[in-house]
């Protein structure tokens, strides 16, 4: 596909240049953002932790993501076939997964219940709602163990 | 809006290509099934209200509030 430079406007980084094929495709949109079918995913060079789903076409559309494991190790999503099939995928496994991160007056939360699904090499994307019992708002600091015990 | 009364394994047809069927009626509970083209999703209702309105919300999340993520550091939990 040829590659085309593209300038986009967001609200957190100012304006970014982007190539044309970095854009994934949601058909869909993202619930609550339904019209908006064009995103890339963006990092700050020196962190790789925490990327952002900037919509190409709305500057101040921009949700933080991660990925669930390096917060919840054991976390596991299980989705309707029909909704991995849509994105061309014949498993998870060939998916990149993210959860979004929110804010609420207790500190930082994620979105278990919707992860982001990515099909990397189609640039395809959907933000899939699980059946199984997750979270909405999962306290982000209930993933760090402790780091401090009593010895004495 | 529109009213049908169905009974049991009985369905709906919308649009010539969204099936719903009366799977089972107990009490006030009612089962359905739905059968739509893979495009389609099909959620329930209030779920992906949530879920929306999570994301709208997630939009006023910045960088400033990600400087400090807990356990970000416990990169041995990444896969490959």
């Amino acid at each position: 596909m040829l590659s085309r430079m593209m300038r986009i406007d967001t609200a957190h980084f100012g304006w970014i240049d982007v190539h044309t094929t970095d854009v994934l495709r949601f058909p869909l949109g993202l619930p609550g953002f339904e019209q908006r079918r064009r995103w890339v995913l963006l990092a700050r060079r020196d962190r790789d932790d925490v990327s952002w789903l900037q919509c190409v076409d709305c500057p101040g559309a921009a949700l933080a993501v991660v990925d669930p494991r390096r917060f919840v190790p054991d976390y596991q999503v299980s989705l309707a076939h029909r909704d991995v099939a849509c994105l061309g995928l014949r498993s998870l496994d060939e998916a990149k997964v993210l959860v979004t991160m929110n804010r609420t007056e207790r500190g930082l939360t994620l979105d278990l219940k919707a992860p982001v699904v990515l099909n990397l090499r189609r640039r395809l994307g959907r933000q899939m709602i699980s059946n199984s019992d997750l979270p909405v708002r999962y306290a982000l600091e209930k993933a760090s163990p402790p780091r401090m015990r009593k010895t004495a | 809006m529109l009213v049908l009364s169905r009974q049991r394994d009985e369905s709906i047809i919308i649009n010539d290509n969204v099936v719903v069927t009366i799977v089972d009626i107990r009490g006030d509970k009612v089962r359905l099934g739905i059968q739509a083209p893979q495009e389609v999703p099909v959620h329930r209702r209030e779920v992906y209200e949530a879920i929306q309105r999570e994301n709208r919300r997630a939009t006023s999340v910045g960088p400033r509030d990600t400087e400090n993520l807990p356990n970000s550091t416990a990169s041995e939990n990444r896969r490959g």
